[in-house]
C-alpha cells in the first residue's frame, strides 16, 4: 500500500490515547537506570542532580510522549516511580 | 581459410523445401520475394523453393504437408515472420506430415528485414537472401529429436490478492486445483476494496467485492497467505518450487475480530488503507470487511520490541488469548505447476509536481483520497469534507491526467481508468450534494467502454462543467484555504481563473516498485513503463514469455475492474489448460555429450545455472539431468574440447550459419548473435514498430547469449566479418538465471585478446537489450554502421590472421 501519506488523519483530535503523569520518588532511586533504558517511548533521561543516596535519579524529559504503559513502575527495583492517568484539561507538569 | 562446416558433413540424402512468404505486402512490399525464392532454389540441398502469399494460412500449410509427401522433403525452411510467432505453427504442420518438428527451420525476413528496411528494396532483398541461405545451411545439419515429457504439478500460485488475483484463484479453485494466494498486505482486496463506487453501473465496490473475498477466504481449495511475500522461485513450467516468507501477525487464526484489543492499545498511527485520513491502533484490522479478519500488530509502533513485553494491555483485553508476541517469520515452501502474476498497480505520487501544490495545500487531494472520503466506511463516514476546515465543499475541481500522458509530468501512457473514475466521482458528489459546483479540467475525455459514454452524458446533464485545458497552476488563498486554478481553456482560447473549495487530482496508475523483484524471481520482461510484457500483445495477451506463468489485472497494464476480472478468468483458464493436460513436453534443446572428447575439466559443471550437470569422479565424465536442464547452452559454449553441444543449436549448425553470412562480402556485414528471450525479441519489437536501421546486420538466434562460444566470434572474424555483435538480456534479467554473466566474461576475454593483438575492440560489440528495447538494438546497429564503413582491408586481413591462428591452435 502506498506509504505516501500527505494529509493528517481527520479523526486525530477524537482519537483517545492515554496520557500518563509520571511521579518520581527521587530519594528512593538507586540510579540503576532501568526505567530510562526500558521506557518504550524514551520519556525519561538521567538528571544532573544528586539524591540522598548519592546517585543521579531520572528526570522526566518528554512527559507528553508518555502513554501510560506502566513499564517503568514494573521494572523499578526500588518502587521509586509510578504513573497515574492524566485527566482531560488538567495538563501541565507537577513536581 | 576455415573450412565450411556444411561441406564437411554434407549429406546426399538431404532434401530441403524452402517457402518464401509474401505475408501480403508485409514482406513483398520491400523484398523481391520471387527473386529470393529463385535464389533459394539454387542453394545446395534445396529440391524445391517457392513463394506463397500467406504461408501460415491453411492452404500454405497444406502445401507444405503435401510437398513433404510428394517431394519426399526431409527438411523444411520457411522464410517469413519471427520464429517466436509462427515456429509452433509450422512445426505442427511438419509433424502432421510425418516429419520430425526439429527438421524445420525459419528465416525471419519480416521483423528482421522487410519491416526494418522499408525503403531499401535492393538491400532488403539481398539481406533476405542471406537470411534464407543461413536457414538452409542450418537446416542441412538439423537432426530429429524426441522431446522429454515432464509431469505438471496440479497446483497454482497466485501472486497478489486484488480483485484479479481473487478471481483467478476462485476460478482455478472451482475447477478443482489447489491454489495458493499470496498477498503482501494483511488483507486481500487490493485497490478495489478502497474504492467507493464502480463505473459505469455505480455499484458499491466493497459490496460486490466482499462476497468474493469471503469466498476466497473459505474455499477448501484456496490457501490464503497474507502478510506474505514470494521470496524465491526455482524450477520451470509445471514444476515451480516457491518459497513464501510469511511475516508474523502476532495474532493467531483463532482471533474472533471482536476488537477489544484495539480499544485499549495506547499507540496510534495513520491507517494506510485510508491513505492516512484515519487513524488505527498498533493492533488493528485495516478495514471492516478484511479477509482474513484476524487482527495484526504493527511492530513498528508497538511498545513491545525485541522480546521486551513493556505493554500488556491487548493481552489482558483478549478473551480468547490469541495474541502471541513470540511469533517469528516463517518460510513456507510450495510446489506448484503454474503461476499467475496479479500484482496490480500503484498510484502515481503527485507530490513531484510542485505547480499543483499536493502535500503543500491542505485542500488538494488525490482521487484515491477522495474515494476514502466519499466512502461510507471511510474516515468521514461518507461525508465529503475538505481537510482544512472539515466542511462540505461548495465547489470542487477535478484535474485529469495527473501523472499520465506526459513524460514531463509523470508517465507517457494513458492510465485508462481516470476519466471514467472522475465522471463517476462527479456524479457521486451531485447525488449527495446537488448544489455543488463541479469543474473537470481535462485533455481528452476517454469514455470508450460499454456504458461509458452514457455516464459521461449523465454527468454533463447533471451540470458538471467540463473545461478542456489543464490548470497551469493551483494557488491557495492563505486565509480561506480555498484554491485558485489558473490555466487556459483551449477550446475557447481564453484564460480561466476558477475558485474552488477542494481540488482533486485524478492520479494515474503506475507499476509497483517491487514488480522488479517479481520480474527477477520469475525471469519475466517488463515494458518501458514497468508493466509486465505479454508473450504476444494480440494473441497471447495473458501468457508470459516464460512457460507456465500468466498475467492478470493491472500488473500487465492499467485497466479497470471489468478488464481485470476478464483477464483473471482468462489467465485461470490458460493455467487450467496446462494443469488439465497434466504433462508438458520440454523442448529438445538439452546438451549432447561426446564422452570420448571430455577431459573431465569440470568447467561445464561450474557454469551450469541449473546444476543439471553432475560430475562423475570415478568415471571421469559428466552426466546431464535433462529434466533439470533449462536449455541455455552455456555449457556447450564453455567446453573447449567440443565434448558438449546443445541440441538444435549445435556448434556445427551455428558455424554453418556464420559461414553462410560470411561467404560473400563479409567485411560489409555485422554478424549478430541474439538471445531468444530479450535481444532477439527486441529485434522483433523493432520490426513490429517499424524502426529503421542499416540492412548490414545478420542475426543468428541462440536461446541464450551464454550459448555464444568465443570460437563462434573468432570464426566470424577469421572469415572476414566486418563486425560482430553479441546481444543478451540485461545482467540480472537472464532467462537462464545468470548464464549471461558467462557471456560478459567471454566477450571481455575476446576484447583483451583483440587489444593485445593491436585490433580495435570496437568491432566486437556487446549489447544488453530487453524485449521492449527495440529502439536500443536499432540504435546500436546504426551506431555500428560507421565502424563497418571505416574498417580497412588491412585491418580485416590482420583480424583474419589473428583469429585463424587462434582457431587453429584451439
Amino acid at each position: 500500500m502506498p506509504e505516501r501519506i500527505k494529509h493528517a488523519p481527520l479523526d486525530k483530535d477524537r482519537v483517545k490515547q492515554p496520557r500518563g503523569e509520571i511521579h518520581l520518588i527521587k530519594d528512593q532511586c538507586k540510579g540503576c537506570g532501568y526505567c530510562i533504558e526500558f521506557c518504550p517511548k524514551k520519556v525519561l533521561e538521567e538528571s544532573d542532580e544528586i539524591n540522598a543516596r548519592g546517585v543521579h535519579p531520572p528526570r522526566v524529559a518528554h512527559e507528553d510522549d508518555c502513554i501510560m504503559c506502566g513499564f517503568c513502575t514494573a521494572v523499578c527495583p526500588d518502587f521509586a516511580i509510578f504513573v497515574v492517568e492524566k485527566m482531560e484539561g488538567k495538563g501541565g507538569k507537577r513536581d | 581459410m576455415i573450412q565450411k562446416a556444411a561441406d564437411s558433413k554434407l549429406k546426399d540424402d538431404v532434401r530441403i523445401g524452402v517457402y518464401v512468404c509474401h505475408c501480403g505486402l508485409n514482406i513483398a512490399g520491400s523484398v523481391d520475394v520471387a527473386e529470393v525464392a529463385k535464389f533459394a532454389a539454387k542453394l545446395p540441398g534445396v529440391v524445391l523453393a517457392q513463394d506463397n502469399l500467406y504461408t501460415c494460412s491453411d492452404q500454405g500449410q497444406a502445401g507444405i504437408k503435401n510437398d513433404i509427401k510428394e517431394h519426399r522433403l526431409n527438411r523444411v525452411v520457411v522464410a517469413s515472420c519471427s520464429p517466436r510467432l509462427h515456429e509452433p505453427t509450422f512445426r505442427k504442420a511438419c509433424e502432421e506430415a510425418g516429419l520430425n518438428k526439429y527438421l524445420f527451420e525459419m528465416a525471419n525476413i519480416r521483423e528482421h528485414c522487410s519491416w526494418v528496411h522499408l525503403h531499401e528494396r535492393q538491400a532488403a532483398t539481398e539481406k533476405a537472401k542471406d537470411l534464407v541461405k543461413m536457414a538452409v545451411a542450418k537446416a542441412m545439419l538439423l537432426e530429429p529429436s524426441v522431446e522429454v515429457e515432464v509431469p505438471i504439478t496440479r497446483g497454482a500460485l497466485v501472486i497478489g490478492g486484488g480483485v484479479a488475483g481473487i478471481q483467478a484463484a476462485l476460478d482455478l479453485a472451482d475447477t478443482g486445483y489447489k491454489v495458493f494466494l499470496v498477498e503482501k498486505e494483511p488483507s486481500i482486496g487490493g485497490m478495489m476494496a478502497r474504492i467507493d463506487k464502480t463505473f459505469p453501473t455505480m455499484d458499491c465496490s466493497i459490496c460486490i467485492l466482499a462476497p468474493k473475498m469471503s469466498d476466497a477466504g473459505h474455499h477448501p481449495n484456496i490457501e490464503l497467505l497474507t502478510n506474505a511475500e514470494v521470496s524465491d522461485v526455482k524450477g520451470y513450467i509445471g514444476n515451480f518450487h516457491v518459497k513464501v516468507l510469511k511475516k508474523p501477525r502476532y495474532v493467531t487464526d483463532d482471533c474472533s475480530a471482536c476488537g477489544e484489543c484495539a480499544k485499549v492499545c495506547p499507540v496510534v498511527a495513520p491507517n494506510e488503507f485510508d491513505v492516512g485520513l484515519a487513524t488505527r491502533h498498533g493492533i488493528y484490522t485495516p478495514f471492516a470487511q478484511a479477509v482474513p479478519s484476524t487482527y495484526i500488530i504493527d511492530m513498528n509502533i508497538c511498545l513491545n520490541k525485541n522480546g521486551v513485553l513493556a505493554c500488556d494491555k491487548c493481552l489482558k483485553a483478549c478473551e480468547r488469548q490469541v495474541i502471541n508476541f513470540d511469533m517469528k517469520p516463517e518460510t513456507v515452501e510450495l510446489e506448484v505447476g503454474t503461476v499467475i502474476v496479479a500484482t496490480g498497480a500503484d498510484v502515481f505520487d503527485p507530490s513531484g509536481l510542485p505547480h499543483y501544490g499536493y502535500g503543500k495545500y491542505a485542500n488538494v487531494i488525490t482521487s484515491l483520497e477522495f474515494e476514502r472520503l466519499i466512502n461510507a466506511g471511510g474516515p468521514s463516514g461518507g461525508h465529503l469534507l475538505r481537510p482544512s476546515d472539515k466542511q462540505v465543499p461548495k465547489s470542487v475541481a477535478f484535474v485529469q491526467c495527473v501523472g499520465s500522458r506526459s513524460d514531463r509530468n509523470g508517465r507517457l501512457y494513458c492510465s485508462n481508468v481516470c476519466c471514467m473514475n472522475t465522471i463517476k466521482d462527479s456524479l457521486l458528489i451531485k447525488e449527495h450534494w446537488p448544489e455543488t459546483e463541479i469543474f473537470v479540467f481535462y485533455v481528452d475525455i476517454r469514455a470508450f467502454g460499454k456504458g461509458f459514454e452514457e455516464l459521461y452524458k449523465r454527468a454533463r446533464n447533471a451540470g458538471v462543467k467540463f473545461i478542456r485545458g489543464l490548470p497551469a497552476e493551483i494557488v491557495e488563498n492563505r486565509k480561506t484555504h480555498s484554491l485558485w486554478l489558473i490555466g487556459e481553456n483551449t477550446l475557447q482560447k481564453e484564460r480561466y481563473e476558477v475558485n474552488v473549495d477542494l481540488a482533486i487530482l485524478s492520479i494515474g496508475l503506475e507499476a509497483w516498485k517491487d514488480s522488479e523483484m517479481i520480474q527477477r524471481l520469475l525471469t519475466l520482461s517488463r515494458n518501458q513503463d514497468g508493466f509486465f510484457l505479454e508473450a504476444h500483445p494480440k494473441l497471447r495477451p495473458v501468457d508470459a514469455a516464460t512457460g507456465g506463468i500468466f498475467f492478470a489485472g493491472c500488473a500487465e497494464g492499467p485497466k479497470d475492474i471489468k478488464d481485470s476480472v476478464t483477464q483473471a478468468s482468462a489467465a485461470a483458464a490458460r493455467a487450467g489448460i496446462l494443469m488439465a493436460q497434466g504433462k508438458v513436453t520440454v523442448e529438445a534443446i538439452t546438451p549432447i555429450t561426446f564422452p570420448e572428447k571430455c577431459k573431465a575439466c569440470g568447467l561445464c559443471v561450474k557454469v551450469c545455472p541449473y546444476n543439471a550437470i553432475i560430475f562423475d569422479k570415478d568415471k571421469k565424465r559428466v552426466n546431464i539431468i535433462e529434466a533439470a536442464c533449462g536449455g541455455c547452452g552455456t555449457c556447450s559454449a564453455e567446453c573447449a574440447f567440443g565434448a558438449l553441444t546443445q541440441k538444435h543449436f549445435t556448434d556445427d549448425q551455428i558455424n554453418a550459419q556464420i559461414d553462410a553470412v560470411t561467404e560473400e562480402e563479409p567485411e560489409k556485414k555485422i554478424v549478430a548473435f541474439c538471445c531468444n528471450w530479450c535481444s532477439y525479441a527486441a529485434a522483433d519489437f523493432a520490426g513490429v514498430s517499424r524502426m529503421q536501421y542499416p540492412p548490414n546486420v545478420r542475426i543468428i538466434r541462440t536461446m541464450c547469449s551464454g550459448r555464444v562460444s568465443p570460437k563462434m566470434v573468432e570464426r566470424a572474424f577469421a572469415r572476414g566479418a566486418g563486425a560482430v555483435m553479441v546481444a543478451g538480456c540485461h545482467l540480472g534479467d537472464c532467462h537462464y538465471i545468470n548464464a549471461n554473466y558467462q557471456t560478459l566474461k567471454r566477450v571481455e576475454r575476446l576484447w583483451k585478446k583483440m587489444e593485445a593483438s593491436g585490433l580495435s575492440r570496437d568491432r566486437l560489440q556487446l549489447l544488453w537489450a530487453s524485449a521492449a528495447e527495440g529502439e536500443r538494438l536499432a540504435s546500436k546497429i546504426s551506431e555500428m554502421k560507421p565502424i563497418i564503413e571505416k574498417v580497412s582491408h588491412e585491418e580485416i586481413e590482420k583480424t583474419r590472421k589473428v583469429f585463424e591462428k587462434s582457431l587453429g591452435e584451439g
